[in-house]
């Protein structure tokens, strides 16, 4: 290899480096930052997404280049050189890719180990996926919503699983998922690093509801944490029915799969809620709206609309909610 | 030796609907076959980028969604990429090692045969309530979903078997029949191509089909395999299905990469540089692709140590690959290069597989992986292998063969239209998908946030003129077959074996058997090397 | 690249260098992939055994299926004699052992029905519980197999019978035997995993 040879291979190395560099610090791919391991996350992507670059740049020049310079003039009919390798060539372009993927698997492994440093008391929140809603339970206070808070700066220990199929845990602000699997507890350290509020997204298909299995994670202030898990725990004693059947449409999961406006509810999985009140008394002969509601929640399978699945909807809310709430909630629907 | 046909009174053509064991008319009925089943499996892709084209449920609810995808992907994955691939093998490694058919003609057809009806049973679920747990089936949903599940299950086991059926031929047709002289090292890389993916067909296949018979057996027999009230794991499931799905897109992708090896140095006029490291890279992703099919379950809850190895052994397969692509480049270098369309195909492939591949090492990241997996980010990266890749290079070969196989010549500006329209189609359809992932759109969702809508409009636009851009193909191979210029024995001036022979071949290949004395890309030699004129379809 | 040559037959058979023949080789192939089939199932088994273990093993029959183990072994072992047999011509001596490995592998079934029936008397059902699901259908699917080797065995044996097979003809025989050792050596895995362990 001659010195112009030497040069050029050096100036267009230094040039795609460059240019890799330059792809890493602008291009802005990722969502917000909101959790220590998204900075790091971030940065290893931001290094690799400079590499990918190189790469990328390497092959489309080389495709490119080759289209333009080595392509047959005219009228020649001869073939190329016989050249059937070249052993260097081949032992740099085997080598290279090995040390930069060794360096990017390091890099990965280090990463990984800073993201799952386990701390001292972090704040344990178990996590219950059920078709198509999450359910948050926080045993040191003793309290289980249907929303997600967490205090900023404070790590947290989600202890994920799941009540029927595999559903996954996924708030790509804080730049962690994992799956919520029946029959075990999968373990997630993570310390939320911004106030604001971010999605929670389910990202393991779970059925026909899975696209709607969304809700939100709400980081305060320690101080404003602290109020809301307070106000949790004395449940509100406002004697304001809609609002206490508000409040258990959320937490038994309803919302999920049932749109229903009043309630801030959009799921599409179940029928429409909008107006059950006045449908309720038509549905079925000679069935009083409320005994049809109420029919409806305790036996799912008892009156299925056209158009809807059997199967899907809980068919145990006659153990877990109290008769009061049943009452509550019935009584909340009729007036929609 | 295939038999005499009797259908004196039926045209031609016919011989192609019913049991033959020539395997040419195999590899044909496979091809066109699937590509049936190509074209089915994108109207299911327009169905779900029309539903993706805005957000909310407009087209369809969510059970039905689930349906849809399911099906796109499974028809995709077994009834068009993976058989296709089988069916360049089954036309092109008799031609190409100098044998008269394969070894084993009747389990040849068969093979074929299988396809059919296991296709049909997949469509057929649709009918009992489909199957709509993904082409992954991860239990427990797929126990609990609807009969067409089963059905599902019992078609994916029949694909899987002739599959296997195929593999077992192939290495035995080519470890027992090669022409005289025709040594391992003188063997085309799609050959190679084709050896890599049968040790993977009889290692990884048979694993899958014992666990969709698990399932099966937990659907119909009450068995409790995946029953967690029982003691079921469903992380096993997991496992056992991704020790095969992680090794199947390593035989969706090596045959494929053989096909540009083949089509490289003749559209460059040049040797293929690095023959040996080419072949034996085949080999090394084959092996290499046993080994990390964990890392689809990053997510899972799996013990966190055991993660390490499987990131390792994921990227490590990029090394090879590597030695692929800059082998191919370096093929090109200071070549002759006709522009044609398969040479257009075989470029494409690699400008689009490269992203595809890159994006595979960022999934191999851990970290990285915890934010990406199951979301848009993974299907734009499986897209770019599989559609920018192997799609790319299956067109490429039937491009390529199409005089060999037809005996007539396609009409290239026809085909340049089409590479155009896939190339843009692909890149628009794909690239917004990865930014959708990054941002937080989970996969398998037929609504998603309000920010994710301009990404997906692109997307869908993408989908939509890569739809249109198989009408140009179709009406190109179509018409070219029935009317187009009759073609050379050798239009390509290459040199591998098949094309020693008349447009189409005769019924047993070659009229004499060859005898060979040089490599099959031996270009460059002065005087100029190429096959010397048969007396029965000269060139 | 190509020179001419008047083609035979036997020209392309280059295998023949390697002393590769196509039947026996397409077996191997084939008894490789079930070999990965069974793996599959076996490691459902182990995995469940070692995660979630279970009294009913207590209830599995380890002498009777033990000695079905040696029933099973020696039709093996008739096969060996029966290709042993056929190599020197001895076409009676073929089928008298072809026969044998019939009745002894109708023998293992028989045991391994009485060891199924006797199982579900004691309520381990295929359906019961884990342990009867992971049992019954990995023993199932081997006995699946001893099944068809039976129907293999008598078409063999039907050859035999008919003259098929000779001193220089006898590669069906011996295919035949790859399957059975196949199926007896899966045998020996399955037993072990099983019972012994």
């Amino acid at each position: 290899m001659n010195g112009r040879r030497i040069a050029t291979v050096v100036l267009v190395a230094a040039a795609l480096v460059g240019l890799g560099f330059l792809a890493a610090r602008s291009l802005d791919l990722m969502p917000e930052q909101a959790s220590t391991r998204a900075v790091l996350v971030d940065q290893l992507f931001r290094w690799l997404l400079g590499v990918a670059t190189v790469i990328f740049l390497i092959v489309q020049g080389g495709l490119l280049y080759a289209v333009i310079r080595f392509r047959r003039r005219p009228g020649d009919e001869s073939d190329g050189p016989p050249i059937h390798g070249n052993a260097r060539l081949e032992i740099v372009w085997t080598l290279i890719p090995a040390v930069i993927v060794a360096l990017i698997a390091f890099y990965s492994f280090r990463v990984l180990a800073a993201s799952e440093e386990p701390e001292d008391s972090p704040l344990v929140v178990e996590v219950s996926a059920r078709q198509f809603t999450w359910q948050f339970h926080y045993p040191e206070a003793g309290i289980t919503s249907a929303e997600l808070h967490l205090p900023v700066g404070r790590q947290v220990r989600f202890e994920i699983t799941s009540d029927d199929v595999i559903h996954s845990f996924w708030i790509p602000e804080f730049r962690v998922k994992r799956d919520a699997t029946p029959g075990q507890v999968a373990e997630l350290l993570v310390t939320p690093s911004q106030i604001g509020r971010f999605a929670i997204r389910c990202a393991e298909l779970c059925g026909p509801g899975h696209a709607t299995m969304t809700s939100e994670v709400v980081v305060d202030s320690p101080a404003d944490f602290a109020a809301w898990l307070a106000g949790q725990r004395a449940p509100a004693a406002s004697g304001d029915p809609a609002q206490a059947a508000r409040a258990s449409f959320d937490r038994y999961g309803c919302y999920g799969c049932h749109t229903l406006a009043d309630a801030q509810a959009s799921g599409s999985v179940g029928p429409v809620l909008d107006g059950i009140g006045q449908t309720a008394a038509t549905r079925v002969e000679g069935l009083q709206a409320q005994e049809y509601l109420r029919q409806s929640i305790l036996e799912p399978g008892a009156f299925v609309v056209p158009g809807y699945a059997d199967g899907l909807m809980p068919s145990n809310l006659g153990e877990r909610m109290t008769p009061e709430e049943i009452d509550t909630l019935v009584a909340y629907l009729l007036s929609q | 030796m295939p038999k005499p046909s009797l259908a004196g009174r039926l045209p031609s053509w016919t011989r192609y609907l019913w049991w033959n064991t020539d395997h040419k008319v195999i590899g044909l009925q496979y091809i066109v076959t699937t590509f049936i089943f190509f074209l089915l499996g994108g109207l299911m892709a327009m169905l779900i980028r029309a539903e993706l084209l805005r957000p909310g449920f407009d087209l369809m609810n969510g059970a039905e969604y689930d349906r849809l995808f399911t099906n796109h992907g499974s028809v995709m994955l077994f009834l068009w990429i993976i058989p296709v691939l089988a069916g360049f093998g089954n036309y092109l490694i008799p031609l190409m090692i100098g044998a008269r058919d394969m070894a084993f003609p009747r389990l040849n057809a068969l093979s074929f045969w299988l396809i059919p009806p296991a296709g049909l049973l997949m469509l057929a679920s649709f009918f009992v309530g489909g199957a709509e747990a993904g082409w992954t089936a991860y239990v427990p949903l797929s126990i609990r979903g609807p009969d067409g599940q089963t059905l599902w299950a019992i078609s994916v086991v029949i694909l899987g078997m002739s599959s296997i059926l195929g593999a077992i031929n192939f290495v035995t047709t080519v470890f027992t029949m090669r022409a005289e002289g025709m040594t391992i090292w003188r063997l085309p890389l799609f050959v190679w191509g084709i050896l890599a993916t049968s040790l993977l067909v009889l290692t990884a296949t048979p694993v899958l089909a014992a666990g969709l018979i698990l399932v099966a057996m937990d659907r119909l027999f009450g068995t409790l395999f995946f029953s967690v009230a029982a003691g079921g794991d469903p992380v096993l499931w997991q496992n056992i299905f991704w020790f095969y799905s992680h090794p199947a897109v390593y035989i969706m992708v090596l045959p494929a990469m053989g096909i540009i090896s083949e089509v490289i140095p003749v559209f460059a006029r040049k040797p293929l540089f690095g023959y040996k490291p080419i072949a034996m890279s085949s080999m090394a992703i084959s092996v290499l692709g046993l080994t990390v099919w964990a890392h689809h379950m990053f997510t899972s809850g799996m013990d966190p140590r055991l993660r390490i190895p499987y990131m390792i052994s994921s990227m490590v397969i990029a090394v090879p690959t590597g030695v692929k692509f800059f082998s191919w480049l370096a093929t090109m270098w200071d070549g002759k290069l006709r522009i044609n369309t398969p040479m257009l195909f075989a470029m494409g492939f690699m400008s689009l597989f490269v992203i595809g591949g890159i994006t595979g090492i960022f999934l191999a990241s851990i970290p990285i992986d915890l934010h990406v997996h199951d979301s848009y980010f993974v299907v734009a990266h499986l897209h770019y292998v599989l559609f920018g890749g192997s799609v790319s290079a299956v067109y490429a070969g039937l491009y390529y063969w199409f005089p060999k196989i037809t005996g007539r010549m396609y009409d290239e500006r026809l085909g340049i239209v089409h590479f155009v329209l896939n190339f843009l189609g692909t890149s628009l359809a794909y690239l917004p998908q990865f930014e959708a992932g990054l941002l937080g759109m989970p996969r398998r969702v037929a609504d998603y946030a309000d920010q994710f809508t301009t990404l997906n409009a692109l997307s869908s636009v993408g989908a939509f003129l890569l739809g249109i851009s198989t009408l140009p193909f179709l009406y190109n191979a179509i018409v070219s077959w029935a009317t187009g210029p009759k073609a050379a024995a050798n239009p390509w001036r290459a040199l591998t074996l098949e094309w020693t022979t008349s447009s189409p071949p005769p019924a047993e290949n070659f009229e004499d058997i060859p005898v060979v004395s040089s490599g099959p890309y031996d270009f460059g030699q002065t005087p100029a090397v190429s096959p010397a004129a048969t007396p029965a379809g000269g060139s | 690249m190509s020179e001419h040559m008047t083609s035979h037959a036997e020209a392309y058979r280059s295998g023949r260098a390697l002393g590769l023949q196509p039947l026996k080789l397409g077996m191997w192939l084939f008894l490789a992939s079930e070999v990965m089939f069974f793996g599959g199932l076996i490691s459902a088994f182990l995995h469940y055994k070692v995660n979630n273990p279970s009294t009913e093993g207590a209830l599995l029959d380890v002498p009777l299926v033990g000695v079905n183990t040696f029933v099973l072994l020696t039709s093996s072992f008739t096969v060996v004699l029966g290709l042993s047999a056929i190599r020197q011509g001895d076409r009676r001596g073929l089928v008298r052992f072809l026969a044998a490995t019939v009745l002894l592998g109708v023998a293992f079934l028989g045991g391994q029905a009485y060891e199924f029936v006797s199982l579900y008397g004691h309520g381990v059902t295929l359906n019961g519980s884990l342990f009867g699901s992971t049992f019954f259908t990995l023993t199932g699917f081997h006995g699946l197999h001893v099944l068809i080797g039976l129907i293999w065995a008598l078409s063999t044996l039907y050859g035999a019978l008919r003259g098929r097979y000779a001193a220089d003809r006898y590669e069906g025989v011996e295919v035949f035997g790859l399957y059975w050792h196949f199926v007896d050596v899966v045998w020996i895995v399955l037993f072990t995993i099983i019972y012994l362990v």
